[in-house]
């Protein structure tokens, strides 16, 4: 491996790469993101290395072959793109490899059952650019992701890598901070706080230690952008956080990751070798009088420690707890020396604005809310995955544009954003433009960027019960009104959803949401209440229904919900009877079965093995 | 050592930067309640919330807790508004359900109108004694006392003080540090005769040469002495006879 | 994995000696041991000049760490929000009536532990459960058993 030592070797070292690339060689680039490799594009990735090999020897034929980031598109996977052709497979299968070699990269052809068909118009589209999937979004976090070999530094520097540091390390530090303070980048992990003015706080106290540290500890449920980007484009991450710490005097940085992420640690652990190795991590670097390096720490599972102070805390190797931020990190973080902590997503960010300019990032998004953002859009939409798009885009054309749409045809009914401490946004409001503002002004938040889609199977009170349960797990435990009055929430929300709601039931879980929003210590416990305030806001008569009628509309609570057969579709062939695990369903072969609903437990069993559809929710 | 003047309910008072509302408050006989935190032991405080307090900075308002909160240029104070009434009783009422039993939060709870709490213990929960989890008795063993005996241990409902293992302790010198610093006397400490018994382990008393009563365990004068170099003779006598 | 002496030192010695290396070197033995052993903690405690309380406080902390030996294979089950809503309430309890233990638990045989983990960023498969380091995603009740017994 090559040491770079100079602006200009890095030049000639980059031109050496563009001249030994051959564009035109058609290549395989398999997603081996993590949720590709659960639905098996490793065996897929074999098929076409035995069958690439093949071709090689016997028929003399050189294809490349790369595995890649996530390509996003998560709802297709195993997902399999060609070079040059720009063809997009879906649901590829170790069948189906031989066939692609012959056909699209042996001839021009086409393998139409592999290819994107839409649901509703039924029109297939081979071109992954003209996917309705991909075509609305803008790349800039994820423009890499899925094009280049996360664990090739060469692959990186193919496609722009460390240009925007080099551009840095000849500016003055100084201009780096009013270039992102000019760019509009605000926090990508939640906070939404203005990155540059970050910066500048943390340079403007006085100390001979600073440090940078990345936020990789997506802890809410339904986001996976960071993954992503940590697994798919490790250098892109590396090299913002070395600028950033140029910009601000550090010469220390921390990534820390979840522990839930192997392939995030693996990936970012071989990125900062490579890196070193070539020079731009350690003493000097690229020639400059700049010495900086980069240490991993892997997080224990534990959601509260995506909290600033409780992750600097786990950090230092103690317990994950927040303390009071009266005094903030940036003059008092990591180990008591002034700190800047920023989300993956925010460090991927700024090689690009640095070497395009804040005014080209400034180009996209909202007012008060600028450049793109990269979502996860999950639950029950058609296309589940990872997107990018300009903020201010609303939430229809989102979850109906990209997202294809509610899945199975069903009503739409809200999306929620920003996790456990985020809300539901219901589809009345789903012209609002998504940005950072306008999601706090409804009673939500961005979060992260994670998207869940609801539709009118979800019960709405059983959602802020199911963020109450996962805030009472990950509660750190060090403050009253977290420790003691979650439980006392979910209690109330468990007593709701199981029949046993009461007049006065709301108001007493508004005056607990209270006690949290102005007394809890951190913002896992200040913005614990949003999920149950923004659903009674929105959706109250669930919540009266609940209560005052001991009914669940959408058919989810399990005590006011009952399992039935539907006598016009029930065929006899007896396989619930014999699945059931509480044995309470009768009939005769061939004859209509019937449930004992007392002693039913509604399991779900019998609705999940009948092939008829005659098991009914009511 | 800036001086710095604020204002606490409409009234000027005179601190030192960064000094703690709650200090600077007691300082000038403004009375604020508070549990979890000791003027002794630098790392207590923001763990009961009792003390919280309005405090009006830079055109914005928030409730902070006042054991914690640093006084700059600029700060005003309110301790007694609608707000922080209606949070703190909250968080006592929280308390007192959690543990029924302690004189200490039946007290407090009570000054601020809170007789009986609406949740109850037997919605699947033991009552915790009066432990309130406030995290004083291992901040005092590791910062004041330095042994580190103890530590809090789980998370949320289950966060407690204990010992690794919970097995009895190997380390603790039985000073009782932690019993003194417990704002609501949640730990146990038995001294029965020289001997005192406390965190599972029992440890035998020194007993004073003048007067005869059992003062101070062996395993406490040994850390001393190995710590400070203090002439272990010194502990022959007890502080009232030497 | 015997727990020995050599293999604890020899899992220290793979990191710097410092605090910031305990979270690492405590998930290091419960790869290795399927649980954090307390001679592994005394050790640490030895050799990092930190109290043993402290280190313990974290084994009781961080979900990712036991303090009981987990069962041969761990099976989770994904409780983010997207496989909540697709029913993964459903498949833990399935999982629980089959295995019969409740989760945080292990089978009397010593061969299952069923925990409920936090969103493993597979939602597109949502229900997701993973069965040591398999993902396996569009769960159904019906099909747990056959998954099970693949690592009898």
């Amino acid at each position: 491996m090559e040491a770079i030592r100079s602006f200009e070797q890095l030049e000639q070292y980059r031109e050496r790469l563009k001249a030994s690339e051959n564009k035109d060689l058609p290549t395989v680039m398999i997603c081996f993101g993590t949720g590709c490799q659960a639905n098996g594009s490793r065996d897929v990735a074999e098929a076409f290395r035995k069958e690439i090999e093949n071709q090689g020897l016997k028929v003399g034929v050189q294809i490349g072959f790369k595995t890649t980031g996530c390509h996003g598109y998560c709802e297709n996977g195993p997902l399999v793109a060609l070079r040059p052709s720009d063809i997009l497979y879906l649901r590829v299968a170790p069948k189906d490899v031989s066939e692609i070699v012959e056909k699209s990269i042996k001839k021009d052809e086409v393998v139409d059952r592999l290819i994107y068909k839409d649901v509703n118009t039924k029109e297939t589209i081979a071109q992954y650019k003209s996917i309705p999937f991909y075509k609305f979004q803008k790349r800039i976090s994820l423009r890499n992701i899925g094009n280049i070999d996360p664990t090739s530094i060469d692959d990186y520097l193919l496609h722009d890598g460390y240009k925007g540091l080099a551009k840095a390390l000849t500016m003055d530090p100084d201009a780096i901070i009013s270039e992102v303070e000019a760019s509009g980048l605000r926090g990508r992990g939640g906070g939404g706080f203005p990155t540059g003015s970050k910066w500048r706080s943390c340079k403007a106290v006085p100390s001979d230690v600073r440090y940078v540290m990345c936020n990789g500890d997506e802890g809410d449920p339904g986001a996976f952008m960071d993954r992503s980007i940590m697994e798919g484009d490790p250098h892109s991450v590396i090299e913002g956080m070395i600028i950033g710490a140029y910009a601000i005097g550090a010469h220390m940085g921390y990534i820390y990751v979840r522990d839930e992420y192997p392939l995030a640690v693996k990936n970012l652990q071989a990125a900062i070798s490579t890196a070193r190795d070539m020079g731009f991590l350690g003493k000097k670097i690229l020639g400059s009088n700049f010495d900086f390096d980069i240490k991993i720490s892997r997080g224990g599972g534990a959601f509260v420690c995506g909290e600033s102070s409780a992750l600097m805390r786990s950090l230092e190797g103690k317990v994950g707890e927040p303390r009071a931020k009266y005094i903030r990190s940036v003059e008092k973080g990591l180990y008591d020396k002034p700190s800047v902590l920023n989300n993956v997503e925010t460090w991927n960010n700024v090689p690009v604005i640095i070497f395009n300019g804040a005014n080209w990032y400034a180009g996209f998004g909202t007012k008060g809310s600028k450049g793109t953002k990269v979502f996860s859009l999950v639950g029950k939409v058609n296309n589940t995955g990872l997107v990018e798009v300009p903020m201010g885009i609303t939430i229809k054309d989102l979850v109906e544009k990209i997202g294809g749409g509610v899945l199975g045809g069903k009503e739409f009914k809200a999306v929620q954003t920003g996790g456990p401490s985020g809300g539901c946004i219901p589809k009345a409001l789903s012209d609002l433009p998504i940005d950072f503002d306008s999601l706090t002004e409804v009673g939500s938040m961005m979060g992260s960027g994670g998207i869940i889609v609801m539709d009118e199977d979800t019960c709405m009170v059983d959602v802020a019960k199911y963020f109450i349960h996962f805030l009472v797990e990950e509660s750190c435990g060090k403050c009253t009104p977290c420790r003691d009055g979650l439980p006392r929430m979910l209690n109330i929300l468990n007593a709701i959803t199981e029949g046993r709601g009461k007049e006065g039931d709301i108001e007493t879980l508004q005056e607990l949401c209270d006690v949290l929003t102005y007394g809890a210590l951190c913002g896992l416990g200040t913005s614990a209440a949003n999920p149950v305030l923004s659903t009674i806001r929105y959706f109250k008569e669930e919540y009266d229904a609940h209560i005052h009628d001991r009914k669940c509309p959408a058919g989810v609570c399990k005590e006011l919900i009952t399992y039935r057969i539907d006598k016009d579709a029930c065929t006899g062939c007896t396989l619930c009877a014999k699945k059931c695990p509480q044995e309470c369903i009768s009939g005769e072969r061939k004859q209509v079965h019937t449930i004992d609903e007392s002693r039913c437990i509604r399991c779900g069993v019998c609705k999940d093995v009948c092939n008829f559809n005659a098991v009914k929710i009511e | 050592m800036e001086k710095v003047t604020i204002i606490i309910n409409g009234r000027e008072v005179e601190g030192i930067k960064d000094q703690s509302v709650l200090e600077v408050a007691r300082e000038n006989g403004i009375p604020i309640p508070a549990l979890c935190y000791h003027p002794e032991v630098t790392t207590s405080g923001g763990s009961c919330r009792v003390c919280l307090i309005e405090a009006h900075q830079g055109g914005r308002m928030r409730l902070v807790t006042s054991c914690n909160y640093p006084i700059r240029k600029g700060l005003e104070i309110k301790t007694d508004t609608d707000l922080v009434r209606r949070i703190r009783k909250g968080v006592l009422e929280l308390l007192l359900a959690r543990v029924p039993d302690s004189d200490v939060i039946r007290d407090l709870a009570g000054k601020d109108g809170i007789t009986e709490p609406r949740f109850f213990k037997d919605e699947g929960e033991d009552n915790r004694y009066k432990c309130i989890a406030c995290g004083l008795c291992s901040l005092v063993c590791e910062e004041v006392v330095g042994v580190c005996a103890i530590s809090m241990l789980n998370r949320s409902r289950e966060k407690a003080p204990g010992t690794p293992y919970h097995k009895p302790s190997s380390t603790c010198i039985g000073c009782g540090a932690c019993v003194y610093a417990c704002p609501t006397g949640a730990i146990s400490m038995k001294d029965v005769g020289a001997t005192r018994k406390i965190w599972g382990k029992q440890f035998t008393m020194i007993t004073c040469s003048v007067c005869g009563i059992p003062y101070i365990p062996e395993a406490q004068v040994d850390w001393i002495v190995k710590t400070t170099g203090k002439d272990r003779a010194f502990f022959g006598k007890c502080p009232d006879h030497r | 994995m015997a727990l020995t002496m050599k293999k604890i030192d020899a899992i220290i010695s793979r990191y710097e000696k410092s605090e910031e290396s305990l979270l690492a070197m405590l998930q290091d033995f419960q790869r290795e041991f399927h649980y954090v052993p307390e001679k592994g903690m005394k050790r640490l405690s030895e050799i990092l000049s930190v109290p043993e309380s402290k280190i313990y406080a974290m084994g009781t902390f961080y979900k990712a760490l036991s303090l009981e030996p987990r069962g041969k294979h761990t099976v989770k089950v994904c409780m983010g929000t997207a496989c909540h809503l697709k029913g993964s309430g459903q498949i833990l309890e399935a999982i629980e009536r089959e295995l019969g233990v409740k989760r945080n638990h292990t089978t009397v045989d010593k061969l299952y532990t069923i925990e409920s983990v936090n969103c493993v960023g597979a939602c597109a498969m949502s229900p997701v459960v993973v069965v040591d380091e398999d993902y396996y995603g569009h769960m159904r009740p019906s099909k747990i058993m056959d998954i099970l017994n693949k690592y009898k």
